[in-house]
């Protein structure tokens, strides 16, 4: 796992919904608990994910970094640790813990962390739409004829055809699960590119249109993913495990 | 999320499922996914005298995205390549009573028309072309 030389430091701050506390309307900037009066702090509406766990906008995320930044901040807003205060408060400690809960979720898994990232950065980069994969639609309708076929064959009863054609599709499968790994790999890669250029302090058009790029094809493996996945799940589904 | 009765019916028995050649002459393919949800749609139509004769379709996805296209299916046969391609998106969502979150499957079927249209155009083209350069003998 690679270091990293800006990670959160002990004293955190946060983006807050207000610049005041709601309860003694002394100045807060950026704490969770009001230095007066130490009340809990909604957080901003919008903050992002990165933010929120106080990360750069890059795809290599130190894992275990995120998993106790998260356990510090559960800690913090956990609804338990307000069962006996005020229902402002427990208002806001839930809110906060959700939006907490759902930032984590989608960036310790590297799919969702990347579709997030793509949409965060998309308002920068207008039509994103990839390339239909011609091939892999003309496949993926084959394959799903044969899911029928297979479907039909096995209500009348297991013949050999029937059993043919199952070991035909668990090896059409087998294909599938390994473009789909070969697919995230190709995926992880373009992490590497995406945060060599986040790295960079450039401000160029050049440097603007390398990431519009990187989002480009990033947005294009996880599209292509998408319908190998969804092809995957009919043929496990159909021919079990 | 209940579908409508017409989802189902179109679910339940697709119009004109299946596919043509595509060399085929006066045979137009659409083939168009949605990366959102992994549906693929194949939409194909035969042009006879600038008239749809006939219009098949595949479809792997969801019971909208399916009677989406057989929807549009139904709708090309007997139009006029001209009037298909006012075929709306938002044709097939009133016809069909989808609700918001399906909306994007008649997005698909849309797609799927313009592209097969496109295909057959292109089709059309590349012939007219290639007989005007073997009248002209080059």
């Amino acid at each position: 796992m690679e270091t990293r030389s800006d990670a959160p430091t002990k004293s955190r701050a946060l983006p807050m919904a207000r610049s005041m506390c709601w309860h003694c309307q002394s100045e807060v900037t950026g704490e969770y608990l009001c230095g007066q009066c130490v009340k809990v702090q909604p957080l901003s509406k919008e903050l992002d994910y990165f933010a929120c766990f106080q990360l750069p906008r890059h795809l290599n995320v130190d894992e275990q970094q995120l998993e106790r930044t998260f356990y510090e901040l559960s800690r913090t807003f956990h609804p338990d640790f307000y069962s006996t205060k005020d229902d402002t408060e427990q208002t806001i400690s839930l809110g906060n813990s959700a939006f907490l809960n759902t930032a984590y979720r989608t960036l310790k898994d590297p799919i969702q962390r990347a579709e997030y990232l793509i949409r965060l950065e998309a308002g920068a980069v207008k039509d994103i739409r990839s390339n239909p994969p011609g091939d892999l639609f003309e496949e993926i309708l084959e394959l799903q004829e044969d899911v029928e076929t297979y479907q039909d064959m096995v209500q009348q009863g297991p013949s050999p055809e029937s059993e043919q054609l199952r070991e035909k599709l668990q090896q059409e499968r087998i294909h599938l699960e390994e473009r789909q790994a070969a697919m995230e790999s190709a995926l992880r890669e373009k992490f590497h590119d995406w945060d060599r250029l986040q790295s960079e302090a450039e401000a160029s058009n050049r440097h603007r249109e390398e990431k519009t790029m990187v989002l480009r094809e990033m947005q294009e493996i996880l599209s292509n993913r998408t319908y190998v996945r969804s092809i995957l799940t009919d043929l496990v589904e159909t021919i079990g495990n | 999320m209940a579908y409508s009765d017409k989802v189902v019916d179109h679910y339940n028995n697709p119009r004109n499922v299946g596919s043509f050649k595509k060399e085929e002459e006066g045979v137009g393919t659409g083939i168009v996914g949605a990366p959102e949800c992994g549906d693929v749609m194949k939409l194909q139509i035969k042009v006879e005298n600038e008239t749809i004769v006939d219009a098949k379709f595949k479809t792997f996805g969801c019971g909208s995205a399916i009677a989406s296209s057989s929807l549009a299916t139904e709708w090309l046969k007997g139009k006029s390549v001209q009037d298909a391609q006012k075929i709306k998106n938002t044709d097939i969502v009133q016809e069909l009573n989808l609700p918001p979150v399906k909306i994007h499957c008649s997005v698909l079927a849309e797609d799927a028309i313009k592209a097969a249209l496109g295909d057959y155009q292109k089709k059309a083209e590349e012939k007219k072309i290639g007989k005007e350069g073997a009248a002209t003998g080059s």
